[in-house]
């Protein structure tokens, strides 16, 4: 059972794979505990298991063995419409692709997790959010029609919508430039402090790494607190 | 609420990004194809049908020896139906000192109900006055108009001639001319005697409804020697055309509406692919299956809608543009019927199901993981349910639409032998060998190696485009073939007069004087009358009266009367033998028979038959079964004998001519100099014959232009995909610096060659179809298409060739970063 002051906890998580070759472990017994509100940064090298932990902790791949407990629920035990409840009630996401829907403006796109969840006042929030994030005069914009770092800038503003309680990025500013990593680095930083978001942020960029309050490494499947 | 906004406003962006268009128009094909030529071919019916009557002069007929009930005819009128009598029978006549038997009409005052009594001059009203005749042309060289007859104790005055009744028929054999009298006269002759041999002929016109519902009330009534006759079963010469015609139309339709909906299958399988990122970040953000299953069904059911929507109004305008260009030429029925838009809509609906929910549950399966493994597919969903679904929906809509167990069970197996083969040959050809590296030396290296490292891609692609080219070959070979089937019954110089009754002594004097003349005409054929008595020593009337209680298979009137018998020694022209051999030259006792008379008489090679001829019986064994075409006009006949078993019989003899332009005088000095033979007129038939399949002719290419045009949008669909799976690799490729050229004419290469081999697989396909089709539903000689085996792989090459070409141009005018980044 995970304390009231923990975002996170897990027990012995375990994922494996099937693979020609035998199954393969891709995260081995990995134990971990998020303080609500703490910053923590997953480093470490390429095909380590960072993203198979993020993907496991928030909900959208499920593990082998052990528990994962995420904003007091326990998430293991949880079915595919339990775990989307979940993600809908507590978490936000950045992807370093974005992920923005084509079809949907900058202002539709921060309205869409609030219009899942049936909130009222979606348009406003969202309007709000994109002032917040700089991008008052793109409201109406489409994603073609902005920037890498104006459509990362939105993808914040769409995590930060639904005001979770728990903010999973994964590698944020891995397809930016200098400038507008800062940019979103900065954003992303602020918002977390503003809202009292605990972030959860997977990246290779150690100056981004740092500026959170606790990192770990992760290597062959299992962490090490650095 | 904010949800249903959410699925709208995202339908609104995809319809506008053009994402669903492709969807909808193939849908909307479907819908068009369907109501338009549901309502073309309705409405062409009705005015074919209503040409044909004229043949009937009515549109239905009921037959009997006996009077029938009044009840009944009083239910038809009660139907709102017209109805006329018509009573036939032989008797003999005094014209002037001359006794010669006429083949008496008696008709009611409303006679004829469809059609027009054709004068031979100017005839003194609609029909005869009481107390007065009409004659045919036959008796001109007996009688004049003005003259007196004596019809049993009737004196009539004969008061006009005419050429032809509307329901004189085209029983050449008919050796009694015809004269027409009013019913109310018959009782004044005394002719008619208990136990004499009568027709009772009841005419009925009207409302299609109110006829089927006379006819499903009077069916279940008839008695044996009792026939319902419409215009399929009189056996009038068009009927055949406008079987095969709609026969055509129906399987077309259905052809083209299995593309559309090949095409909708392509087109909804390429949206799904295009939302699986959607999904996944739907899915993430912790939407619900439900919410998500709403917004793509929301989707998908709207565009549906939409297609059916504009498929309708669309087929509406065509069908009222088609009709117009028909109605020039056709009595065409004015109303426009509901049956083919309903049809219309259901096809739309089952087809959007149908060929949609196999990509959308894919969709709907797609796990949020996505997010972050891109590569990550659905998953849980055996691939065969697809094939599943769209089979059920293209038997669901080939039943739906033919109504025909046969043809929906012809369409299914073409299509499983058509995926199997596909499937099979495809695979092998594509997985000759798995190429390493891409080769890029030359664009046909680049494009080899293409194909074979995207084996799985390539082989649905190869399905879409044989598919795709398969049946429009097929429609265009039926088409062609159904048109020479049609020309060659009505070649140029088809004979349009016969001369029957010719005495044997004249025979020289007529082929003289034809050949004098140059006319083109058939050999002079003996005819003699006879009966079929006895099959195999079994008495003939319970072998065909069995026959007869079945309507479908009651065959021409010559069977069961008087049979007109012929001697030969050469088979007759298009009459080819289909079983046996023809006779030898020393031949006796055997006979050949027509084949599907000796089909329905139960009859094969080796049977014996037994005729009585003038009192005499003559026994003869079958020893060929010939296949007879009774639309050409030259004298055939169910049954042929060598000369040696006839020769004791005497004969008259009948020949048929082409009237040869610039004689018009020719009929006349005929009919003067040789009177006893008559000539009859058979060129206004053959005229309208010939109109009606120019007429058709027209529908039928519509007809092909719609599989046209169905199969482009599937050409289309399936390289729009196709293009979408190579997008990645030419952007990599750009970006590494391969010239743009070099790329273009590498999917240049790729696409021609998968195109030359669709080309290929499609004319095998198509071949094997065309068998399956001519020979189960057309009746029609199966032929190869030696010139497709040449011609259509390399141009389905070019033709694909280009399109690839051209939609590799619009892909490469991208950014590499956009076709790195973004999935189309």
């Amino acid at each position: 059972m995970t304390s009231p002051t923990m975002a996170i906890q897990t027990v012995a998580l375990t994922r494996q794979v099937t693979t020609l070759d035998g199954a393969l472990t891709i995260l081995n017994g990995v134990d971990l505990e998020v303080k609500s509100g703490e910053s923590l940064a997953i480093i470490g090298p390429s095909g380590a298991g960072k993203s198979t932990l993020l993907a496991l902790l928030a909900g959208l791949d499920r593990a082998s063995s052990g528990e994962i407990w995420l904003a007091g629920t326990a998430l293991h035990e949880l079915d595919e419409e339990g775990r989307a409840a979940l993600r809908r009630q507590s978490v936000g996401f950045i992807f370093q692709s974005f992920m923005l829907v084509d079809s949907l403006t900058a202002l539709e796109n921060v309205m869409l997790p609030l219009e899942l969840a049936g909130s009222k006042g979606a348009e406003a929030s969202g309007r709000a959010l994109l002032a917040r994030v700089g991008l008052e005069d793109r409201l109406d914009h489409f994603p073609n029609q902005l920037s890498g770092g104006e459509q990362q800038r939105v993808a914040i503003a769409r995590a930060f919508a639904s005001q979770p309680q728990i903010l999973f990025a994964d590698e944020p500013t891995g397809n930016l430039d200098h400038a507008n990593s800062e940019l979103v680095e900065d954003l992303l930083f602020e918002l977390n402090r503003e809202i009292g978001t605990t972030l959860v942020l997977v990246t290779h960029d150690l100056a981004l790494a740092k500026r959170c309050q606790r990192q770990v490494s992760m290597r062959a499947g299992r962490l090490e607190a650095l | 609420m904010s949800q249903w906004g959410l699925a709208w406003r995202l339908f609104r962006r995809e319809l506008r990004g053009g994402q669903l268009r492709l969807i909808t128009a193939a849908l909307a094909l479907a819908v068009l194809s369907v109501t338009s030529l549901g309502l073309v071919t309705e409405r062409l019916k009705q005015g074919l049908n209503e040409e044909a009557t004229r043949f009937l002069a009515a549109d239905r007929v009921l037959q009997s020896p006996q009077e029938v009930d009044p009840l009944w005819l009083e239910r038809a009128e009660e139907l709102g139906l017209s109805v006329a009598k018509v009573l036939s029978f032989q008797s003999m006549a005094f014209i002037g000192d001359q006794l010669q038997l006429v083949s008496v009409r008696a008709v009611t005052d409303n006679y004829p109900l469809k059609g027009q009594i054709e004068p031979l001059g100017v005839l003194p009203g609609r029909l005869p006055q009481s107390g007065t005749l009409w004659f045919d042309s036959r008796l001109h060289h007996l009688a004049k108009t003005g003259q007196t007859v004596e019809l049993g104790d009737a004196q009539l005055r004969l008061s006009g001639s005419f050429a032809r009744l509307p329901d004189g028929g085209f029983n050449l054999f008919a050796s009694a001319p015809l004269v027409l009298m009013r019913m109310q006269d018959v009782e004044q002759t005394g002719v008619v005697q208990p136990g004499s041999r009568l027709t009772w002929r009841y005419q009925f016109a009207g409302a299609a409804e109110a006829l089927a519902q006379f006819e499903s009330d009077l069916l279940s009534e008839l008695t044996s020697s009792q026939r319902w006759l419409d215009v399929r079963n009189q056996g009038s010469p068009l009927s055949r055309a406008i079987g095969r015609a709609e026969q055509f139309m129906l399987m077309a339709t259905l052809l083209g509406i299995a593309l559309a909906c090949a095409a909708v299958g392509v087109a909804a399988r390429r949206y799904c692919q295009r939302h699986f990122d959607v999904v996944a970040m739907f899915k993430t953000l912790g939407a619900t299956h439900r919410q998500v299953r709403m917004i793509f069904v929301f989707h998908l059911g709207l565009t549906t809608l939409m297609g059916i929507a504009i498929g309708t109004l669309l087929g509406i305008l065509l069908a009222l543009g088609m009709g117009s260009l028909l109605a020039d030429a056709l009595p065409m029925a004015q109303t426009l019927g509901w049956r083919p838009l309903i049809l219309g809509a259901a096809t739309g609906v089952v087809a959007g199901i149908g060929f949609t929910l196999y990509p959308l549950l894919r969709l709907l399966r797609v796990a949020p993981l996505r997010v972050l493994r891109r590569d990550l597919e659905p998953t849980g969903l055996a691939g065969w349910l697809n094939g599943l679904f769209a089979l059920a929906a293209l038997a669901l809509l080939a039943w739906l639409y033919s109504g025909s167990v046969v043809m929906t069970l012809v369409l299914l197996a073409g299509a499983l032998a058509l995926a199997l083969l596909l499937g099979g040959v495809g695979f092998v050809v594509l997985s000759l060998g798995r190429q390493l590296g891409v080769r890029t030396g030359s664009a046909l290296q680049l494009a080899l190696a293409g194909l074979r490292r995207r084996a799985r891609e390539n082989l649905l692609q190869l399905v879409g485009f044989t598919v795709a080219l398969m049946l429009l070959l097929t429609v265009l070979a039926l088409r062609q073939d159904l048109l020479e089937d049609w020309q060659q019954q009505l070649p140029e110089g088809t004979p349009d007069h016969f001369l029957v009754n010719v005495a044997p002594d004249l025979r020289t004097p007529i082929s003289d004087f034809l050949a004098e003349r140059q006319v083109e005409a058939t050999d002079l054929y003996p005819v003699i009358r006879g009966r079929l008595s006895a099959i195999n020593g079994e008495r003939v009337q319970g072998a065909v009266s069995k026959e007869e209680d079945d309507e479908e298979a009651s065959g021409p009137d010559g069977i069961r009367r008087e049979l007109s018998l012929t001697y030969r020694a050469e088979l007759p022209p298009n009459n080819p033998v289909v079983a046996g051999r023809w006779f030898g030259p020393n031949a006796v006792e055997e006979v050949s028979v027509e084949s599907e008379v000796a089909e329905r008489l139960g009859v094969g090679l080796g049977s014996r038959l037994q005729f009585v001829i003038g009192g005499r019986t003559l026994e003869a064994t079958v020893t060929s079964l010939r296949q007879v075409n009774w639309e050409t006009m030259q004298p055939n006949f169910f049954f042929i004998f060598p000369e040696a078993t006839l020769s004791p019989f005497y004969p008259t003899y009948i020949a048929s001519f082409k009237h040869p332009e610039g004689d018009p005088e020719l009929v006349a000095e005929l009919v003067r100099l040789f009177p006893t033979v008559s000539v009859i007129d058979v060129g206004a038939m053959i005229a309208q014959l010939r109109e009606v399949v120019d007429q058709v002719s027209l529908a039928l290419a519509w007809v092909l232009l719609v599989v046209a045009i169905a199969s482009s949008l599937l050409l289309m669909a399936q390289t729009e995909a196709g293009m979408a799976s190579r997008r990645q690799e030419l952007g990599i490729m750009r970006t590494l610096g391969a010239a743009g050229r070099l790329l273009r004419r590498a999917v240049g290469w790729e696409f021609f060659l998968l195109g030359l081999l669709s080309g290929l697989l499609a004319v095998c396909v198509a071949e094997l179809l065309l068998v399956i089709i001519k020979t189960q539903l057309f009746d029609l000689r199966v032929q190869w298409h030696g010139f497709w085996w040449w011609t259509v792989p390399p141009v389905s090459g070019l033709l694909i060739g280009l399109l690839g070409l051209w939609s590799c141009r619009r892909l490469l005018a991208h950014r590499c970063a956009e076709l790195l980044q973004r999935q189309a």
